[in-house]
């Protein structure tokens, strides 16, 4: 590219500025809903993840340990290999306590309950991107607010 | 020059300061600090806004598009480690979801619409105009007249700082390196037609 060529993109990007510009409360707007998500749910963040491959082996299949911290709580999850090519997912909330928890898929979701000792289980799921949330069972009083974990990739 | 022409030509001189900024602001993202997240919203939306309005949506679309993508950034800030690598996922993520929202727009709209057709009536009339607007005119005809994938791609192009070319391209699906003899094929056209001073009509 030659200097000529920068002045075009120049040019376009001026003039794609004069008539099309984005519009000016956009950004305020954007962060206004990023913060309203943060009041709706706590999000938990990534504090450690193992790899158990050699550890703790099921035939040729590696397992993985990943926990995540929130204010309220720590989740701790291992993930397995199933033969079939699905993921199996063990979890183990601290403090222990009895929630919902919602494995988000895509555009799926599936839920299990966790019972009293915090401890669910996921047992055939597909593998990809995933998120969970994890919240209150209905009528369950003063739980607060769900709590969100970022994506892990099963 | 105007306000924005001044803050462009900011922005192009100040790369490397504002390469190490958002470097900075995405540490302190990564670090959980809401407000460098929002200072992220701020410093690039303006490029996502053209990114979404090159795939054709409307303004309302767009906005929407927008904040799906920072949305699903919160979400995976954990996987992002460098700044070349945060604008070319946000690239790729506001431009695969603007075209999954145009998609189901077609469905229920049928339309051949260009993204010319998107941009509100505001382009200037070429008998109120002077000499720069002119200049502005031909080019806005000149752009419409080349295939669809230029058009969107000179218009992301434009508004990618030049150190994250090559991070923006591999994401865009071009190989490394390609980048520029796509992108100056599709300068080349337009050159061509810029000179030629072709004024074409178009629907």
């Amino acid at each position: 590219m030659d200097e000529g060529d920068f002045a075009l993109l120049h040019d376009i990007r001026e003039m794609f500025l004069a008539v099309d510009p984005m519009p000016a409360s956009l950004p305020e707007r954007i962060r206004f809903s990023l913060a309203l998500r943060e009041l709706e749910f706590e999000v938990a963040r990534l504090s450690a993840e193992e790899d158990e491959g050699l550890l703790v082996a099921r035939g040729a299949e590696q397992s993985r340990t990943v926990t995540f911290d929130s204010d309220s709580l720590t989740i701790m999850i291992r993930i397995d290999l199933n033969c079939d090519g699905t993921a199996r997912l063990d979890g183990w909330m601290a403090p222990p306590q009895r929630r919902v928890v919602d494995l988000r898929i895509g555009s799926d979701q599936l839920t299990v309950d966790a019972d009293e000792r915090g401890r669910f289980v996921f047992s055939r799921v597909p593998r990809g991107s995933a998120q969970l949330v994890v919240r209150a069972q209905p009528g369950q009083p003063g739980c607060g607010r769900a709590v969100v974990t970022p994506a892990l990739i099963l | 020059m105007s306000m924005e022409s001044r803050e462009t030509v900011a922005v192009q001189i100040g790369q490397p300061a504002r390469a190490e900024r958002i470097a900075g602001l995405l540490q302190a993202a990564r670090e959980g600090q809401q407000d460098a997240v929002g200072q992220l919203v701020t410093e690039l939306s303006p490029l996502l806004w053209q990114v979404a309005r090159a795939a054709g949506l409307s303004t309302g679309d767009a906005e929407d598009v927008l904040q799906t993508a920072w949305l699903r950034l919160l979400d995976h800030l954990g996987d992002i480690h460098a700044a070349g690598a945060l604008t070319a996922w946000l690239v790729t993520t506001t431009r695969r979801e603007a075209w999954r929202v145009r998609a189901v727009a077609r469905r229920q709209v049928p339309s051949d619409t260009e993204w010319l057709d998107a941009v509100p009536d505001s382009a200037p009339g070429a008998e109120e105009l002077a000499v720069t607007h002119e200049q502005r005119r031909q080019l806005w005809a000149a752009l419409g007249r080349l295939p669809e994938r230029c058009q969107e791609l000179l218009r992301i192009v434009a508004f990618v700082p030049r150190p994250d070319y090559d991070v923006v391209a591999a994401e865009l699906g071009m190989p490394r390196g390609s980048i520029g003899p796509t992108r100056g094929r599709c300068l080349a056209k337009l050159r061509e037609l810029l000179s030629s001073g072709a004024e074409g009509t178009f629907e």
